[in-house]
């Protein structure tokens, strides 16, 4: 007889995903017309009212369903990934034509956006992607990240061509789109010197714990207290030391350095860069074998040649896990940053929020969303284009 | 020379090795055993000073260790530790190539060196060069790990249960290439490991150590032969008699065998066979151990091929490099009273009985018998 034939087993989150899209592009409302920008609840629009991608999607929901349930999980998972990226860019299209035919009828002042519907499919999708992706921990993400992309490339189509424009986050943007790119070029900003000067002290802080017992304690123990100060309040409690400062010094006023603005702005983004690049860093090090450590010195390498050509490569790819957490973090808290009058699409939010107009909060939260998951992908290949061959998987 | 003067490592608690001194001569191996905690391992790393003896000396080539820059110094003594400690991260060329790395060889010898090393420890060079450390069987790694540790060919080797990550027989088979080697290569090693049988198999002379002292410091066969206390008795074990066996190779006590060729009849064998002599080894034209045949049987009038009995060499003979205990294991395997002797070809080269072995076993017996006297 053949080998015995493998066992099979359900993968429960690639059902679950899937009978999650199919249930809610059946159920729930694809869209809603809303009587305005202001008014919360509107009239429900199904995804098979769409049209012929709204059936797509439905017809692909379904498909998932029988996808979830293939017993090969090697083909699972690249159907899984396939159905969902399908998924995805269809109900991206069949929310544009709904938009298309409902903004028609009514009147100028009437918004459409998106339903439950279109949420919880795109979410059950997302799962299926989720459960899809390569079962090998360190394996190299290439089908994802292309998916992703396809994905992303099939939105921006029907943002610019299948009547995406037109929803009403479209028409927020429409009236904004100056200071939306002048926004996204703060909160990247803002973000991206955080990290910097969150790795520029976080790393060598890491290196020297490794080699100092007593620095450790304190260096993981004092970041890690400061990571439980809510975001918030840590800029509050920045305002008053840094405006009497401000007001010691005029120099540093000049500089920008006050109560409010860039200056907490960025000691705060430092400060929660700190924990994940310390430790990071820390545990990159100290999970480098002892054995290698006293190899390399009993052949004689010196301090530097032992950091260089065995701890470094071999924590290289742990120290860039730990500078992605930081940075998916960073791109977070920076929306909060707005409290002080920094925070890029956090004004958005902030602004959203202050006129109850539910389409610019989410104007502002969807590039954050977008953001965090560009930069959580591409620094994990970055981190495994950093694994040593050898190392990683085979 | 390395000379260990009154060296001693103290601890706040503990005293890890107390006034230990020895001299390794040159192309010496002095293998330092005890149970764990015995000091040794502590003694090893104070000679490339990975650890600073609290006093004492430890002289290299009549150099004191504490006036080298410990960099350079561990530079020119080979290094071989127990989870042999090859790094992930690099091949096996380029992780054999560490140390001349350090000392500024360019590539060319470099990769000449890695091929020369591989070649030695009995790995294909071109098979083995790319390969990853993860792609290496446990005693591969530690045929690489020798290889590395012999890669700048420093005088002095240091191994610290080189071969401990192993299998029982992987293990004996790395010792036994090891000590080839060492004859090859004449190095000055110093040895750690708590294994007696490698300890008798490796060493010139073995150091016995117990809670940070010097118990003993002798040849395997005084060791064996006159323990200095109890404690040395009862480590080297109860069967120091067949432990023994493992200082004698088969070249040793070799004797001529009995041969002939298909279609000679076996009144011609050469050497001729003796009264009392059941069979005679059969060889081909370049001499290589064939077969061999019941001398009754031929005695019933069949031919030499018809009488012959083929045999697989790997199993019926031992190599010339091969020692006693092999020998006997090998004959206790077959049935036998004798087990052939071949060379690398596979050419009989003779063949050693079980009657060389009591000898063996009995001049330890009369050296103590005449001690006890």
């Amino acid at each position: 007889m053949a080998a015995p034939h493998p066992r099979y087993v359900l993968d429960p989150v690639a059902l679950t995903g899937a009978v999650t899209a199919l249930v809610s592009c059946l159920a729930l409302p694809l869209a809603q017309l809303r009587s305005s920008r202001l008014a919360l609840a509107g009239e429900p629009h199904r995804a098979l009212e769409a049209g012929p991608f709204g059936v797509a999607a439905v017809a692909l929901a379904l498909a998932a369903v029988a996808v979830a349930l293939v017993g090969r999980p090697a083909l699972r998972r690249l159907l899984a990934q396939l159905d969902a990226t399908a998924l995805a860019v269809a109900l991206a299209w069949a929310f544009g034509a709904a938009v298309t035919r409902l903004a028609a009828q009514a009147p100028p002042i009437a918004r459409v956006s998106p339903g439950v519907g279109f949420w919880v499919a795109l979410a059950g999708a997302a799962a299926l992607a989720f459960a899809g992706r390569d079962a090998a921990p360190a394996s190299r993400p290439w089908r994802s990240l292309a998916l992703g992309a396809v994905a992303l490339a099939g939105f921006a189509a029907a943002a610019a061509y299948g009547g995406l424009a037109q929803v009403s986050i479209g028409r927020e943007y429409a009236v904004r789109s100056d200071v939306f790119w002048q926004l996204a070029a703060q909160h990247l900003a803002l973000a991206g010197a955080g990290l910097a000067g969150g790795v520029l002290i976080g790393v060598p802080l890491g290196i020297a714990a490794t080699r100092r017992p007593r620095l450790r304690a304190l260096a993981l123990g004092v970041t890690g207290i400061l990571e439980t100060v809510p975001s918030l309040a840590l800029l509050g409690l920045l305002i008053a030391p840094l405006a009497a400062l401000a007001a010691a010094y005029p120099s540093l006023e000049a500089a920008g350095v006050g109560g409010i603005g860039p200056a907490p702005a960025l000691i705060a983004l430092v400060t929660y860069a700190l924990l994940p690049v310390v430790r990071g860093t820390y545990v990159a090090l100290d999970s480098v074998d002892f054995a290698l450590v006293d190899a390399g010195r009993g052949m004689g390498m010196s301090r530097v040649q032992l950091f260089a050509r065995v701890e470094l490569p071999l924590a290289l790819p742990l120290v860039i896990e730990g500078v992605r957490v930081a940075a998916v973090l960073l791109i977070g808290i920076t929306t909060v940053t707005a409290f002080v009058g920094e925070g890029g699409f956090g004004a958005l939010i902030f602004q959203g929020v202050g006129q109850n107009a539910p389409d610019l909060i989410l104007l502002g939260a969807l590039p954050v969303i977008v953001l965090a998951v560009v930069a959580d992908y591409g620094l994990r290949a970055v981190a495994s284009l950093a694994t040593p061959r050898g190392v990683g998987a085979a | 020379m390395i000379e260990l003067q009154e060296l001693t490592r103290r601890y706040a608690d503990k005293t890890a090795v107390d006034r230990l001194s020895l001299e390794v001569r040159d192309g010496e191996t002095c293998v330092l055993i005890g149970p764990s905690g015995c000091g040794k391992t502590t003694t090893l790393r104070m000679i490339n000073r990975l650890l600073e003896p609290t006093s004492g000396r430890v002289l290299i080539g009549g150099v004191d260790a504490a006036t080298i820059d410990p960099v350079e110094l561990r530079r020119g003594l080979g290094y071989a530790i127990q989870s042999v400690g090859l790094f992930p991260h690099l091949t096996v060329r380029d992780n054999i190539a560490t140390v001349p790395r350090l000392l500024g060889w360019d590539d060319a010898r470099i990769g000449e060196r890695a091929e020369e090393l591989l070649a030695l420890v009995r790995l294909e060079p071109a098979a083995y060069l790319g390969k990853y450390p993860r792609q290496l069987s446990g005693g591969e790694a530690q045929r690489v790990g020798v290889a590395r540790a012999l890669a700048a060919d420093p005088p002095v080797l240091l191994m610290d249960e080189p071969f401990g990550a192993v299998d029982p027989l992987t293990r004996e088979r790395l010792q036994i290439e090891f000590a080839r080697i060492q004859r090859e290569l004449h190095k000055t090693v110093v040895f750690v490991t708590h294994d007696v049988d490698e300890a008798i198999r490796l060493a010139d002379r073995i150091a016995v150590m117990r809670d940070g002292r010097l118990l003993q410091y002798d040849t395997p066969e005084n060791v064996l032969d006159h323990p200095a206390d109890k404690f040395v008795h009862d480590f080297m074990g109860a069967d120091r008699a067949l432990k023994r066996l493992v200082r004698v190779r088969v070249t040793d006590v070799l004797e001529p065998a009995p041969r002939i060729r298909p279609g000679e009849p076996v009144s011609s064998a050469e050497p001729p066979v003796t009264d009392g002599r059941m069979f005679v080894y059969v060889v081909d034209a370049e001499d290589r151990l064939a077969g061999w045949v019941d001398g009754r049987e031929m005695a019933a009038g069949r031919s030499v091929e018809e009488a012959t009995t083929r045999v697989d060499r790997a199993v019926a003979a031992v190599p010339g490099d091969a020692t006693l205990k092999e020998a006997l294991s090998a004959m206790l395997g077959l049935g036998f009273r004798h087990i052939a002797v071949i060379d690398a070809e596979g050419r009989l080269l003779g063949e050693v009985g079980f009657d060389a072995i009591d000898r063996v076993l009995a001049s330890g017996d009369a050296r103590r018998a005449g001690e006890g006297a």
